[in-house]
């Protein structure tokens, strides 16, 4: 073997092992939920931040964030002094601001985007347009006052880590500070971020534990689609037992959730809504490799279900996030 | 005469047995690994965490290096209750944690061991006044310490000891 041949040889050997050790890293990851921190209607509101809207005949406040960041340099410290402290622990908070930011320029060069050899514009449908909102799986709702008694001044810290789609809190943390008549209102904030961040991600973690060991809670929904010819009352029989395809349903869904654990929250000829439905966090595709599970994965195996015999079913899957995904049955 | 011979006998046996039960008992609360009286002064600077541990010795040198210790291993073990506007903070690996990697903490928490580097300051020096109590045998003593509450969860997790808040994802 020449030097040349040896070198390349070597050179294909390091890429291949790095390649491998690539892979092997990327086995028995979960998917990771991302975290925002949004200031609460109640914070907003009282502090200004708010436009109106008519809904319907009645006027409704609507926070309005852009302004909280433009107007409030507090809120943006304790963002950043928490963004920091969550970025320490693994956890990189996805920016609420910057974020918005995002969606406006986004929209802005969607608009203008053209194809260079038709001059055709990009597809969005209205449901896309209504879907490009700054979203996160948990968010951390954020809520502070600080108020005056005599020479002393008093913070109240209220911080909520909500999941997006089960709207259960899963950590939070709060309280009232001691009354201080020389800290600043910066200063009070800070040692309220200090005092409670630690409890905080001891309860987030507890979450997290859970979820690895009862596999993560979402929802399924299954709709059924206007010109549909099937609906969920229709009867199809499996196995020599005839019932009703809610029924086939829910039998799919004890057999393949962690512990069978799902509860049916409403079910008619035409929704059939599953809340902490206990998907596993890991699973074993037909090659033998082990992929994150998430609920457009776990709704694609449901779907696969239903478009076998004896249902031969064509559906649509709609995703809401990581943890809550539609299937609406009839046609794509 | 010899029943009442039997009787005193009795007696003396079952006070010599519960006086030295008391003396077990007492001798275990003060070496037990989960007794540690800690409470927190309040909000530390960033990472850390302000706190006043006592410590039992025989002396009261003994007693202050003890609650050093004791110091970080209440961070550790069961964490720190709230106080002084402070909130709680949890304990880094739970009570059992000593029970799942024996080896490991024993030496650390070696005399001059690394749970020394975590404790960034003391009031050294032999407490005195209400934080300086003598005792039947020994000194029961209170030190304020900080400790680097960030660091040492760091520590532990990359040893692997404690578990990382994005572990599996």
């Amino acid at each position: 073997m020449t030097n040349i041949n040896k070198y390349t040889y070597m050179k294909k050997s390091i890429l291949f092992l790095l390649l491998i050790f690539v892979s092997v890293l990327s086995y028995g990851q979960a998917k990771k939920p991302t975290i925002m921190i949004v200031p609460s209607d109640n914070f907003c509101i009282s502090q200004g931040y708010f436009t109106t809207i008519n809904i319907n005949g009645a006027d409704q406040k609507i926070p309005d964030y852009k302004k909280a960041f433009q107007e409030n340099s507090q809120i943006r410290m304790v963002i950043t002094k928490m963004g920091s402290i969550m970025s320490d622990r693994g956890f990189p908070l996805k920016d609420l601001e910057q974020t918005l930011k995002s969606i406006e320029t986004e929209g802005a060069e969607l608009s203008m985007l053209s194809s260079k050899s038709s001059g055709a514009a990009v597809k969005e449908t209205p449901i896309d347009v209504l879907k490009r909102t700054a979203k996160a799986d948990i968010i951390m709702d954020l809520d502070y006052t600080i108020k005056r008694q005599g020479p002393n001044q008093i913070i109240t810290f209220n911080l909520r880590g909500l999941d997006a789609y089960t709207n259960k809190q899963v950590a939070a943390a709060a309280g009232v500070g001691s009354p201080s008549s020389f800290a600043t209102a910066d200063l009070l904030l800070e040692e309220a971020v200090l005092s409670y961040m630690d409890g905080f991600n001891g309860q987030l973690q507890k979450h997290f534990d859970d979820m690895f060991k009862n596999g993560r809670e979402v929802m399924v929904v299954v709709r059924v689609w206007g010109n549909s010819d099937v609906d969920l009352e229709t009867e199809y029989t499996v196995d020599g037992e005839k019932e009703s395809l809610s029924t086939h349903i829910e039998n799919w869904m004890s057999k393949n959730t962690v512990s069978g654990r799902f509860s049916t929250v409403d079910a008619t000829e035409n929704v059939l809504k599953m809340d902490q439905v206990r998907i596993p966090m890991m699973y074993t595709n037909s090659s033998g490799r082990e992929i994150a599970m998430d609920t457009r994965r776990f709704v694609t195996n449901l779907n696969k279900y239903l478009s076998s015999a004896p249902f031969n079913i064509e559906t649509k899957i709609y995703q809401r996030g990581l943890g809550e995904a539609w299937l609406i049955i009839g046609e794509k | 005469m010899k029943n009442k011979f039997f009787i005193v006998a009795l007696s003396l046996v079952t006070l010599i047995t519960v006086n030295a039960q008391k003396r077990r008992d007492l001798k275990a609360m003060y070496h037990s690994q989960y007794s540690y009286e800690v409470s927190c002064l309040g909000v530390g600077q960033d990472g850390t965490k302000a706190i006043k541990v006592w410590g039992y010795g025989k002396n009261a040198e003994v007693a202050a290096f003890n609650a050093k210790k004791d110091a970080v291993a209440a961070v550790i073990f069961r964490g720190v209750p709230g106080g002084n506007g402070a909130a709680p903070t949890p304990a880094i690996v739970g009570m059992d944690g000593y029970e799942m990697n024996p080896d490991f903490f024993d030496e650390f928490f070696k005399a001059g061991g690394m749970y020394l580097s975590f404790i960034n300051l003391t009031n050294d020096g032999v407490p005195s006044g209400e934080d300086r109590i003598k005792m039947e045998k020994g000194y029961k003593v209170a030190i304020c310490a900080s400790v680097n509450y960030d660091a040492l969860r760091k520590y532990l997790e990359e040893k692997g000891i404690a578990k990382r808040l994005d572990a599996g994802f």
